[in-house]
């Protein structure tokens, strides 16, 4: 392993820091967003949440999972930790896919989140309205659920192409450049 | 010069010059009004000296804005400053002006019902996001004296009740909402009583649903419903919404109405809570 200067390592914090800040200012934008006006809104969080998993480590994955849940439950007005318990899971679950067996593409976060947000779309479905047997309930699932997932779905491109650009300027690099090698030796 | 002082153009001038001085008198006598070879003469004149006129003016604006444009320059953005301060006053205006209008009828609803212990007006913070039966929030809590299923309303009519208090935010469920009921009567003929309970179909269309009523009702289309106050809930004689169509239920046993609420649920800007009323059912009560 590459030893680091204290400069270089002042640089890791400052750039680590920054980029942290930016997640979290991504996830309270899309919160806002959710908050805001009165026509369906895709739930922002959910790919919030699971584009910082893919490039962190469980812990942090887990506290993010937390944040998002329970601003999603501010927003949707739900059981304040429902979301939380929810999200904290499948984002510690995303991150040891992307650890363990998947790399670190596109496709593979958007399938991820197209699971993640039909099984939350389909829980809340379930609980907050299907459970109470409401007259016409079907149409819920159909006028609301589903589009708020296919909202969801189209929107997590977005908030993908923004954390990638935080990450490209603010994510430590993992590997040497060849440059970098031949520099150092 | 003597010879010029004898001669006739010299009687001719004089002449010519004595008749215009005639004229002259002449037109003094007029009073005011041109003579006609005058008014003869503007009018045969008048295109030409607009044209002329209007060419000059061109001419002159052109050149004085060469002459003075720094001065314009300065005119002009002292001008914009003084539009934008115009616009901003504006703008306070009709924001002061909706605000003065909101809190008159909020006026209204306390000399209406003397009983009433109302909350500050509250702002709607914003809508419970994809929420199909409108709950929302508003910037007023516990601190202000608000309690949890207080009723919450505008000066038009009932809009719901609170169902989750914190400090300084409150969640309020919709009289579009399947949770929650609310009794009410005719207020016109005071019976064909029933309950106002949403439903998924009607709030798609931000209305609510009347179910339990009589077959033998006489409710027709524009009736008032009103609140009956006897669940202790809500206060009496408080508008809910107007009759909009009124079918046999599923059931077949009783009739059910859709109700157009006295204001459009999805586009709240401010409400107002009443903690307090004769008749309110104390949690004592409950017991």
């Amino acid at each position: 392993m590459r030893i680091k200067t204290t400069r270089e390592q002042r640089i890791l914090y400052i750039k680590t820091v920054a980029r942290w800040v930016m997640y979290y200012i991504i996830i309270l934008a899309s919160f806002v967003i959710m908050t805001s006006g009165t026509w369906l809104k895709p739930v922002l969080l959910v790919p919030a949440a699971l584009c910082v998993s893919l490039g962190s480590g469980q812990y942090s994955s887990a506290v993010t999972g937390a944040v998002c849940g329970f601003l999603t439950d501010i927003a949707c007005g739900r059981l304040f930790g429902y979301n939380a318990v929810l999200l904290t899971f499948f984002c510690v679950i995303s991150s040891l896919l992307f650890e363990l067996y998947l790399r670190r593409k596109f496709i593979n976060y958007f399938l991820i989140t197209a699971a993640v947000s039909f099984i939350q779309c389909g829980l809340d479905y379930k609980f907050y309205y299907q459970m109470w047997k409401y007259e016409h309930v079907s149409r819920i699932f159909s006028r609301y659920t589903l589009r708020i997932w296919i909202y969801t779905m189209i929107s997590s491109v977005f908030v993908y192409i923004l954390y990638k650009i935080t990450d490209r300027f603010l994510m430590p690099k993992t590997h040497l450049t060849i440059e970098e090698a031949i520099k150092t030796n | 010069m003597r010879e010029f002082l004898k001669s006739t153009k010299f009687k001719v001038l004089l002449a010519f010059l004595a008749f215009l001085v005639g004229v002259m008198i002449f037109a003094v006598t007029k009073g005011g009004y041109s003579l006609s070879g005058a008014s003869v003469i503007n009018t045969l004149t008048a295109p030409f000296r607009s044209a002329s006129n209007g060419i000059s003016m061109k001419m002159e604006h052109t050149l004085d804005k060469i002459k003075r444009a720094d001065d314009i320059y300065d005119e002009n953005q002292r001008l914009k400053a003084q539009i934008g301060e115009l616009n901003k006053q504006l703008t306070d205006y009709d924001a002061l002006k909706a605000e003065c209008d909101e809190l008159r009828k909020f006026v209204s609803i306390k000399e209406g019902h003397e009983d009433y212990i109302l909350s500050q007006p509250c702002k709607v913070l914003s809508y419970i996001a994809n929420d199909p039966f409108r709950s929302f929030t508003i910037n007023k809590g516990s601190a202000e004296g608000i309690e949890p299923y207080c009723p919450v309303v505008t000066a038009e009519g009932l809009i719901g009740i609170t169902i989750e208090v914190s400090e300084h935010v409150t969640t309020v469920r919709t009289i579009l909402s399947p949770d929650l009921s609310v009794a009410v009567q005719c207020s016109s003929s005071g019976a064909d009583k029933g309950i106002v309970e949403g439903n998924i179909l009607s709030a798609e269309s931000g209305n609510t649903k009347l179910t339990h009523l009589s077959t033998n009702n006489h409710l027709r289309e524009g009736d008032l419903m009103i609140t009956t106050g006897s669940s202790g809930l809500f206060p009496k004689d408080y508008a809910v919404g107007t009759v909009k169509d009124i079918q046999i239920d599923s059931n077949g046993l009783s009739s059910c109405a859709e109700i157009e609420p006295c204001i459009d649920i999805t586009r709240l800007t401010s409400v107002i809570v009443i903690t307090d009323f004769s008749g309110k059912r104390e949690e004592s009560d409950e017991d």
